[in-house]
């Protein structure tokens, strides 16, 4: 961890957080003014820094050193999910055996599959830990993905675009694949799509955000679980398989 | 600014309460991390945290403003990571099309796994009938 050394150094690191946090707050006053899901705070805020630091010609290093602070909140944000987890302990009590297995089977799944069509169309090995943990809640997403030595970057955009599909399309593709309970609905757009699907699934009904928030917490914590297993040995398998 | 107004206690007291609930958890977790390997120690430190609440060494009702104002802000904190993207503009040119494919294809095949598994296996008591927004 590095922290700014000189006067200057500091002062830039403060203009630079408060932009940073401007810019987000803008486009979340927006996002909330006009109810529209694609209007994503920070998906907007990083499409609009990045051209920024291309005129301004600021290497990205300079930035992320400026904005250390607003990553080391990282850890605490993680930490204060627990608290949705304990509002929803009484309800994974009564049903756990059914939601476990069907979440542990889809994280299998879904991190198998994203890690072995990454690899067989781009052979890109830090790509693929990125792209395998893109279902899941960003602070956890990018949690696993430094200790898997993925590339945090990727995984944070995949994981804005996984939620975006999901909240976007989700529900009206579960409806043409006849699925049409409030817990099938708010288990599959939470599993799949994270905060940004359950966001959007919650107007529905009340049902619909608790079972979404419900896969989402659970998910999270079983990719953690199965994920550094799953993916060393998807890693060995694909190193050797393609190596020869 | 979050408005803590509305709850018996103070705004200074629910946030230095909440601070001290999550630094001991995460502390807790990052010394389980330490000895046990494997997962990052923020995540330890949210198992700690549930396990805290619920055994109620914390109070839940003090600590509920201070996490639903950190939840509604905390996207801004993983803006400076999404930013990392700028270092691969080769990568985005060459494969973007795919990586974007690889994404859609992943989360529908997973949509539509949950979905269908849990509409088949699962008990399901409530049928809700209205269309969704």
């Amino acid at each position: 961890m590095s922290f700014p050394a000189s006067a200057a150094d500091i002062l830039t690191s403060v203009l630079l957080i408060l932009a940073t946090i401007t810019l987000y707050q803008s486009f979340a006053w927006l996002q909330k003014r006009s109810g529209r899901i694609w209007l994503n705070p920070m998906l907007l805020s990083i499409l609009v820094i990045i051209p920024c630091l291309l005129l301004t010609e600021m290497p990205f290093q300079q930035f992320y050193r400026a904005t250390e602070p607003l990553n080391m909140l990282l850890e605490p944000a993680v930490v204060a999910l627990g608290f949705p987890l304990y509002q929803q302990l009484s309800q994974i009590a009564r049903q756990w055996k059914v939601i476990f297995s069907l979440l542990i089977l889809g994280a299998l799944l879904v991190i198998s599959i994203s890690f072995c069509l990454t690899m067989l169309l781009l052979n890109y090995p830090q790509i693929a830990v990125s792209l395998s943990l893109k279902s899941i809640t960003t602070p956890i997403g990018l949690a696993l993905t430094s200790e898997l030595q993925g590339d945090t970057s990727v995984t944070a955009f995949a994981i804005i675009l996984a939620g975006l599909f999901g909240a976007l399309l989700g529900p009206a593709w579960l409806k043409a694949i006849n699925v049409h309970s409030a817990k099938a609905q708010g288990l599959a757009i939470g599993a799949a799509s994270h905060a940004l699907g359950t966001a959007t699934i919650s107007k529905t009904s009340y049902e619909h955000g608790a079972y979404g928030s419900l896969a989402l917490i659970i998910s999270a914590i079983v990719t953690a679980l199965i994920s550094p297993g799953l993916i060393d040995y998807l890693q060995v398998f694909f190193t050797g398989f393609v190596g020869i | 600014m979050p408005k803590f107004s509305r709850f018996k206690h103070k705004p200074l007291f629910i946030c230095l309460y909440s601070i001290f609930a999550i630094a001991v958890s995460l502390g807790a977790g990052k010394m389980l991390a330490a000895t046990l390997e494997g997962l990052p120690g923020s995540l330890h430190g949210m198992i700690v945290f549930t396990v805290l609440l619920h055994f109620q060494v914390f109070d839940a009702q003090i600590i509920k403003p201070a996490i639903t104002w950190i939840i509604q802000h905390m996207g801004v904190c993983f803006v400076p990571a999404g930013v990392g993207i700028i270092n691969h503009f080769e990568l985005i040119q060459q494969h973007g099309l795919a990586i974007v494919a690889i994404i859609f294809i992943t989360t529908f095949i997973l949509l539509t796994f949950v979905g269908l598994c849990c509409e088949h296996f699962c008990q399901n008591k409530t049928v809700n009938k209205q269309p969704g927004g």
